[in-house]
């Protein structure tokens, strides 16, 4: 119930920083970037529109989740709002895990606006957004709660700036992790093989969640792959959570 | 029962570049119920760092702490605790009325608890020309007001304030002076720390001094400054040159005020005898004042002792 309530009061703060601000860049990025690569590719106008709204989801969601998420807590310590409400009958795990899902749920809302804003222009366009367009922005939005994971674990320890350094190069390097794999053979049996291919597996693997090439080729995408996305999504941001909340535990404020 | 025990807490801040910080070294307190207990030390004394693992915000390196009986580590004795830091900060884009329904929530309070709560504090203090406007722009004594509205959410039977009068200035000290002691006629529990020491005096049934982490004072304010009189003022006036000097040697200072001579004795006999002597004299006597020592006098004094070149 608790964890409820700062939740809320994370929406109602970012609401109020006008964090949605970032709809209306969306918006304006979206129809002039898809028009721009719109003239030099005729007759790809709707693959082009499907694609480009789809990396811009990622892209704005992204900013949102890095800027909001790795001052969560850092800026509740440093303008010590803390104070008066760790010292009410509350756990530290229900106040860490309430900072995250309040960030959830306006990533969640910022989601739904950016794919209704980009259905709705897709259809003005003469397209039809299908199920693989919907669904890849759903993992999009999983994807997205890694990244707050991770921005609300640096935020517990490291100053907004550099949270937002170490979880950028995250989310870059996540969507490269195959490079870990796909070495020249020279590297066989080498010690920095076995290091790398250790890293592919620690490293979040968010090219897992990126489905856009189908989307935006009306390819259909199997359940059981979209499950598996979700649920690996799931089950790693609740691993973050937990090093998050056991960082914060032992903290002094 | 006690509202607060403290056995034995002990703080070390871990320091890499430099040595460690020993905060607090072996504090050991009980206040009992309905006590009003003033906590007092120098800036870095260890008042706030104690204040802070009473309050679940800091861990204590050894040694352990209670509210009620229930160690401090278990939050929910924090359901009888009401907190008001040093400089309190809320959410900025919160208003009074909205910050009284956040804690108020956290607290675990029905929606008409939550309202019972927003009328009363609203008008103990003085929130209602206020109660829709963010609090971004409020000054100090605005802010210390919601904060001490913030710590009185659910009506908890302990307070815990730190600094409660810094930085505010005249009136603003009285309300909160007025609301604390109207807090202690409620039977409220309250630890505070202070600089000013009228205050503390005024309101405080038992003290602590604080130094360098250690305790170096506890009692009650009379016992600490002691009952008897340190001294006896005598004040006359008309006295000739030959009385005058007769009464210099037997006082421990002595000044002239235009047309009169002060005098401070030792002892009650010391002015007895100098009073006679300025009646048969012919001059008269003004006034008689036993002299008590001050707080302030009593704490600049064993803060002197605790320094290590003092000691020395």
């Amino acid at each position: 119930m608790r964890t409820w309530i700062i939740a809320q009061n994370t929406f109602r703060e970012s609401v109020r920083d006008k964090v949605l601000y970032v709809l209306l860049l969306f918006a304006i990025a979206s129809v002039l970037g898809s028009k721009a690569i719109g003239w030099i590719s005729i007759g790809q106008d709707i693959k082009i529109v499907k694609d480009f709204t789809l990396a811009s989801m990622s892209v704005f969601g992204a900013l949102i989740a890095i800027f909001v998420g790795t001052s969560l807590l850092y800026k509740e310590i440093d303008k010590r709002t803390l104070y008066t409400i760790l010292s009410q009958p509350m756990r530290r795990w229900e106040f860490v895990l309430g900072k995250f899902l309040g960030l959830a749920l306006l990533l969640g809302l910022v989601v739904l606006a950016m794919t209704a804003l980009s259905a709705l222009y897709l259809l003005v366009l003469g397209g039809t957004p299908d199920a693989t367009y919907f669904l890849a922005a759903l993992l999009i939005y999983f994807k997205l709660l890694l990244v707050t994971a991770f921005a609300v674990l640096l935020s517990s320890a490291a100053s907004p700036i550099l949270g937002a350094i170490v979880v950028f190069a995250l989310y870059v390097f996540g969507h490269a992790t195959g490079v870990f794999l796909d070495l020249p053979a020279q590297f066989d049996g080498t010690f920095s093989k076995t290091l790398l291919e250790g890293l592919y597996y620690v490293f979040p693997n968010l090219s897992n969640f990126d489905i856009r090439a189908e989307a935006a080729n009306g390819v259909a995408i199997s359940p059981g792959y979209v499950l598996f996305a979700m649920a690996y999504g799931t089950l790693y941001s609740a691993a973050v959570l937990i090093a998050a909340v056991w960082a914060f535990e032992g903290k002094d404020v | 029962m006690h509202a607060i025990t403290a056995r034995g807490l002990t703080k070390v801040y871990k320091n890499v570049a430099k040595a460690d910080k020993r905060s607090l070294d072996d504090l050991s307190i009980s206040i009992r119920e309905g006590e009003v207990f003033g906590f007092l030390g120098h800036n870095g004394a260890g008042k706030t760092t104690t204040i802070k693992i009473l309050c679940g915000l800091a861990r204590a390196t050894s040694g352990e702490a209670s509210l009620f009986g229930t160690d401090v580590r278990d939050p929910a004795c924090r359901a009888k605790l009401g907190y008001l830091p040093e400089q309190p900060y809320f959410y900025e884009y919160l208003t009074p009325r909205e910050t009284i329904e956040f804690y108020g929530r956290l607290r675990g309070r029905t929606p008409e608890q939550r309202t019972a709560d927003w009328e009363r504090l609203s008008l103990l203090l003085d929130l209602r020309d206020i109660a829709d406007q963010r609090i971004k722009s409020f000054s100090k004594g605005m802010r210390q007001r919601i904060g001490f509205a913030v710590a009185l959410v659910g009506d908890p039977p302990l307070l815990i304030l730190d600094e409660p009068m810094s930085g505010l200035d005249p009136v603003g000290r009285r309300n909160i002076r007025q609301l604390m002691l109207r807090c202690r006629d409620e039977g409220k529990t309250l630890f505070f720390s202070s600089h000013v020491l009228g205050d503390v005096e005024q309101i405080c049934d038992r003290v602590s001094i604080l130094s360098r982490g250690k305790l170096i004072r506890e009692g009650r304010i009379g016992q600490l400054l002691g009952e008897e009189p340190h001294g006896v003022e005598v004040t006359a006036a008309g006295l000739g040159e030959a009385d005058r000097a007769a009464l210099v040697p037997a006082a421990r200072e002595h000044r002239r005020l235009e047309e009169q001579d002060l005098f401070v004795f030792d002892s009650a006999q010391a002015a007895q005898e100098a009073a006679q002597a300025i009646i048969a004299a012919g001059a008269r006597l003004e006034s008689v004042t036993p002299l008590k020592q001050s707080l302030e006098e009593f704490f600049m004094k064993e803060h002197g002792a605790s320094k290590p070149e003092a000691q020395a």
